[in-house]
């Protein structure tokens, strides 16, 4: 029931297949807009811009909705994410400790605005308000895994570590 | 509905139960500054100025009173110091942010914002204040979007959701980043109706169509009729130093309630076109030569009067237009019929389906229309059958959404296209048939209704008659038959059925696609059966729902051109033109007689006369034949043996340029007068300003020429014949021209009060079908439809509306395409056996597998060329693009 979705994708080399599956599952629940974009950040990693397209025809909503929903919470991204995502912390603790200079020489050394990914989507710099892991700042977190005690300085070598 | 007693500002007042302190203040005249809340729209709660002091059970709080429902005995005080202090505060914050562009900024002097600072005497805030500094977004030929001026009330956005159910635009980004704007940055991709500019109390959305041409306190405001398509929305005319500057939307006005369309709103900039006739023209060796009145009018009185003593007067065509007003119409025919003594005449839409008339009478009489187009509002289900609402009559489907929000209306939409029409019903149920098969469809429906009981056949047996031949007429219905003939799945047909009888009122539109189909006919009197079935089955004295029945109609008086009875066989009001006692009534009334020789057969046809070489002289007022006949060839052929065309329009179209003579004839904005829309509700224009270059209105050309010929056609003001209008049809015997300044007429509703509905007489149609198929060296089918964005010369003339859609365009389905190469924005061909035309592909989904579809209302792609047959095979190509 409902209109059908009268938009054609232009692009048809885009793998649609995987939010094909999502939206089976959800296409007729209502109000199930965060979980399917949640399920496609988890598959896409990102949510893309024609994926939201073709989601949009498919549940009805319009795409700006949805973007307004997406660009609303911190945790959806539109831009494609590096394999590994280093959260800076910037809180009181680690700011005092020089925080600053951390995140300077990370973007010096990965040549990346806070942020933003680096150009072999290995890494995504982000600044984040506090890891709560005060007592080893200045703090980075990669992924899963804290790194405490930095100097600007010693920062360069965990990544380093990583990508070897 | 529960009323509820409270005070506001020491005024008692009433408003009913669960009404908010501002909606209930607003309805009694009580002003509570707020910028966020709108009676129209959803309540948002986001300005915070709406600050109030509430006295409710003893207790006195401070309350927003957009977001806080009205109690018993509650006591509010919409101005105390600290609500005051409070609202300044509020003030103080948006106005920190808010770019401060008064000067030149149009909105200034109707700007909510400026006003309320200006009441509240706001100095220079505490607060540093930060402007924003966001680009203007310009990315439209209509709508300018600044940020900078936006205070994040919402409106818009709502607007654009619930009215017009698009949501093209949409808070962006959280906190102070948050901004109104479109996902991904991406133009505005909408359809440009402007209800986000009509509810945006500041300055950050601006009319590109006024430019800088005026401020708001210069101009004066004239309420008139939208002269596109046949809703009749009341659009409000602001003019200056005699020019039309722009239109804006009056909440309290009309049966559209501020809502209009990109037409109405941006289509105005054809009235000071330079491609305006200004002056008579006459033909001479195949050039047009400019001419004086004088001597235009007494050519063509001349010329007329020579054809009538040669031939007889029956040898004169007219047709009358769609587009002029009821009076100028009414006069059209009589002109005709006395001056010229013809009965040659016809209008359009009657000549595309001439049954319509008829039937549309008939069920008027039958009690049908006992709501104007606004009774849509109140529907508990909707059903649009072969017209496409959002691109036909857009604002029906502002009204339909609106019953969608307030009665949680359910949604059938039968259509051989997958129309859009964005809706958030809970039912919507979308029956998409094949060409030729919506007869057989209904009929269905009819009998999954009878078969599993959904009405109360009891009381339709004994209040209607025939109704037995309706039963053993769908017994013979085969269910899987329809469903394959159809396409449409037999589980929603049922559905359907089911949904169309539930209790409650239940509303039924449908329009081009049903009529023009060759089962036209058959399908409306089979559409009136079904509504007559819900209707008696739903009605009772404890559940008053009732079934209404309309017809889309293609322009703004195409109903009251032939109320008018600029058509063969009725003279105004639908009286029939046979009739001995009509005749003598009407011959008393315009104090002549009929001479012998006026034709008055039913199946009586213009073109087939013009074909044979009958008509030897042909009078157009405000219509433009060449391009809206269904044929475009076989008008081109009648024309061709006419020897004497007069023309009367406001620009040379294709018709004029075949024309002897042309008059310049003023448009809608230069008239006073009253259109009749879709629904029957006969609305007033109002003069806004004068004539442009030397033109006339079409009334007072005809009268002058009348007054050539030596007849008193001595009519000055258009009063004078809307009082003759009464008396010559008796339909409109209530009609008072003064009386419509307040109240908009309504025939229907009148003509029940005197004869009271008749019983219903079923016509039982056995259920037909047709196979549309395409050829072998046309493999497609072609269907024509409305658009949106055009409408004939009127739209064509208006730059906006002609940047909002610049190119017509042919909509093919995406595997079709796929099979024939063609991409999305190709220049294609589309070819038929009788001509060919290039313009641009849309590869959609909305035209199913087999079916192309072109609008029909892009003047310079007149696409009635290509068609000789309902349904005409064609073929597409891509060809180079230049």
């Amino acid at each position: 029931m409902g209109e059908i979705n009268t938009n054609v994708a232009e692009d048809e080399t885009f793998d649609l297949s995987k939010a094909e599956s999502i939206l089976e599952k959800y296409k007729h629940i209502r109000g199930s807009l965060i979980p399917v974009l949640q399920a496609i950040q988890f598959e896409y990693g990102y949510l893309p811009e024609k994926v939201i397209d073709f989601v949009s025809g498919e549940l009805n909503i319009s795409v700006n909705e949805i973007i307004g929903v997406a660009t609303f919470y911190a945790q959806f991204h539109l831009q494609q994410r590096g394999k590994h995502i280093i959260k800076a912390c910037s809180g009181t603790a680690c700011h005092v400790k020089g925080a600053k200079q951390i995140v300077e020489k990370l973007s010096e050394k990965l040549e990346v605005h806070v942020g933003d990914t680096t150009k072999d989507k290995l890494f995504t710099l982000e600044e984040v308000a506090c890891l709560g892991a005060c007592s080893l700042a200045p703090v980075i977190m990669v992924d899963e895994d804290v790194y405490g005690q930095l100097s600007h300085n010693t920062v360069g070598n965990v990544i380093d570590g990583i990508k070897s | 509905m529960k009323m509820i007693h409270l005070t506001i500002d020491d005024k008692s007042i009433i408003a009913p139960e669960g009404t908010n302190i501002f909606q209930a203040a607003l309805d009694n005249n009580i002003y509570i500054p707020g910028l966020c809340y709108h009676p129209k729209l959803s309540q948002f709660g986001g300005c915070r100025l709406c600050y109030v002091e509430v006295t409710e059970r003893k207790h006195t709080r401070h309350r927003f009173a957009c977001a806080h429902p009205v109690s018993e005995g509650m006591v509010v005080k919409v101005n105390t110091t600290e609500v005051n202090r409070h609202r300044k505060t509020v003030m103080e914050y948006l106005l920190a942010h808010h770019e401060l562009a008064c000067p030149t900024c149009n909105k200034s002097g109707e700007c909510g914002l400026q006003n309320i600072a200006h009441e509240l005497n706001m100095s220079p805030g505490r607060f540093k204040t930060v402007r924003m500094s966001a680009p203007v977004i310009r990315d439209n030929p209509v709508l300018e979007l600044n940020r900078n001026r936006c205070i994040l009330c919402g409106r818009c956005v709502s607007a654009c959701k619930e009215i017009e159910g698009v949501g093209a635009i949409d808070f962006q980004n959280r906190g102070f980043k948050t901004v109104i704007g479109t996902a991904f940055d991406r133009p505005l991709d909408c359809s440009f109706c402007g209800g986000c500019l009509a509810v945006c109390p500041t300055g950050a959305w601006q009319d590109r169509t006024l430019g800088f041409s005026g401020r708001p306190w210069e101009f004066e405001s004239i309420p008139t009729i939208c002269p596109y398509c046949s809703v009749g929305c009341t659009i409000v005319l602001n003019t200056k130093e005699g020019s039309v500057r722009r239109v804006v939307s009056n909440d309290k006005l009309g049966i559209n309630e501020g809502n209009l369309c990109v037409k109405g709103r941006f289509g105005h900039e054809f009235i000071h076109s330079p491609e305006r006739i200004k002056t008579p023209l006459i033909k001479k060796d195949g050039e047009f030569q400019p001419a004086r009145w004088e001597d235009a009018i007494e050519m063509v009185s001349d010329k007329l009067k020579q054809i009538m003593e040669k031939h007889g007067g029956n040898v004169i065509g007219g047709i009358g237009s769609e587009k002029c007003t009821n009076e100028e119409n009414y006069l059209f025919q009589k002109f005709c019929r006395t001056v010229l003594g013809t009965n040659c005449i016809d209008n359009i839409s009657n000549m595309k389906a001439p049954f319509l008339n008829g039937l549309l009478y008939k069920s008027v009489e039958r009690g049908f229309f006992t709501d104007s187009l606004k009774g849509i509002e109140n529907a508990n289900t909707l059903f649009f059958f072969g017209v496409d609402i959002t691109e036909a009559i857009p604002v029906v489907g502002c009204m339909a959404r609106k019953a969608i929000q307030l009665n949680s209306a359910n949604v059938v939409i039968a259509n051989p296209r997958n129309i859009i029409f964005k809706n958030t019903a809970k039912n919507d149920v979308r029956l998409t048939y094949s060409l030729g098969s919506q007869h057989i469809l209904l009929n269905a429906i009819i009998k999954v209704i009878i078969e599993d009981k959904l009405v109360d056949l009891k009381k339709i047996e004994s209040s209607t008659s025939n109704f037995s031949s309706l039963c053993s007429s769908v017994q013979n219905v085969s269910l899987s038959n329809a469903e394959q003939l159809s396409g449409v799945s037999l589980e929603m047909i049922r559905s359907a059925a089911k949904l169309l009888t539930k209790p409650g009122n239940c509303c039924i539109v449908y329009g081009k696609d049903v009529i023009e189909d060759p089962l036209g006919e058959d399908t409306i009197k089979t559409l009136l059966d079904l509504c007559a079935l819900i209707d008696v089955s739903n009605h009772s004295d404890i559940h008053p729902g009732r079934a209404s029945i309309f017809c889309s109609r293609y322009h703004n008086n195409s109903q009251g051109v032939n109320d008018m009875g600029v058509v063969p066989e009725f003279l105004p009001g639908y009286v029939d033109i046979n009739d001995a006692a009509n005749k003598e009534k009407i011959e008393k009334l315009w104090g002549i007689k009929f001479s012998g020789n006026i034709v008055s057969k039913n199946s009586f046809n213009l073109i087939d006369l013009a074909k044979n070489g009958n008509v030897k002289s042909l009078y157009v007022m405000g219509a433009d034949p060449l391009t809206e006949y269904p044929n475009g060839n076989e008008i081109r052929e009648c024309i061709k043996n006419i020897e004497f065309i007069v023309v009367q329009d406001s620009f040379m179209t294709e018709t004029a340029k075949l024309a002897d003579v042309v008059f310049p004839s003023s448009t809608f904005a230069e008239k006073e007068g009253t259109y009749t829309n879709t629904g029957f509700t006969t609305q007033r224009l109002n003069r806004a300003i004068s004539p442009v270059g030397n033109a006339k209105t079409d009334w007072e050309i005809i009268c002058d020429i009348a007054k050539k010929m030596g007849q008193s056609f001595s009519y000055r003001e258009i009063k004078e014949i809307t009082e003759e209008i009464k008396k010559a049809a008796p339909v409109y015997s209530g009609f008072s021209y003064d009386r419509l300044r307040r109240k908009e007429f309504h025939w229907p509703s009148l003509l029940l009060d005197k004869i009271g509905s008749n019983k219903y007489t079923f016509f039982a149609i056995r259920d037909k079908s047709l196979k549309v198929k395409g050829e072998k060296e046309f493999p497609l089918v072609l269907i024509t439809g409305a658009s949106m964005n055009h409408q004939g010369a009127y739209s064509a003339k208006s730059k906006a509306l002609v940047s909002v859609a610049p190119e017509c365009f042919v909509e093919i389905n995406d595997k079709d395409a796929k099979d024939m190469q063609i991409k999305n924005g190709d220049m294609v061909m589309v070819e038929s056996r009788q001509g060919k035309l290039k313009m641009r592909s849309k590869v959609t989904r909305k035209s199913p597998s087999g079916i192309v579809f072109v609008p029909d209302a892009y003047v310079n792609i007149p696409i009635n060329m290509l068609i000789y047959q309902e349904y005409t095979p064609v073929k597409i190509y891509t060809v180079l693009d230049n």
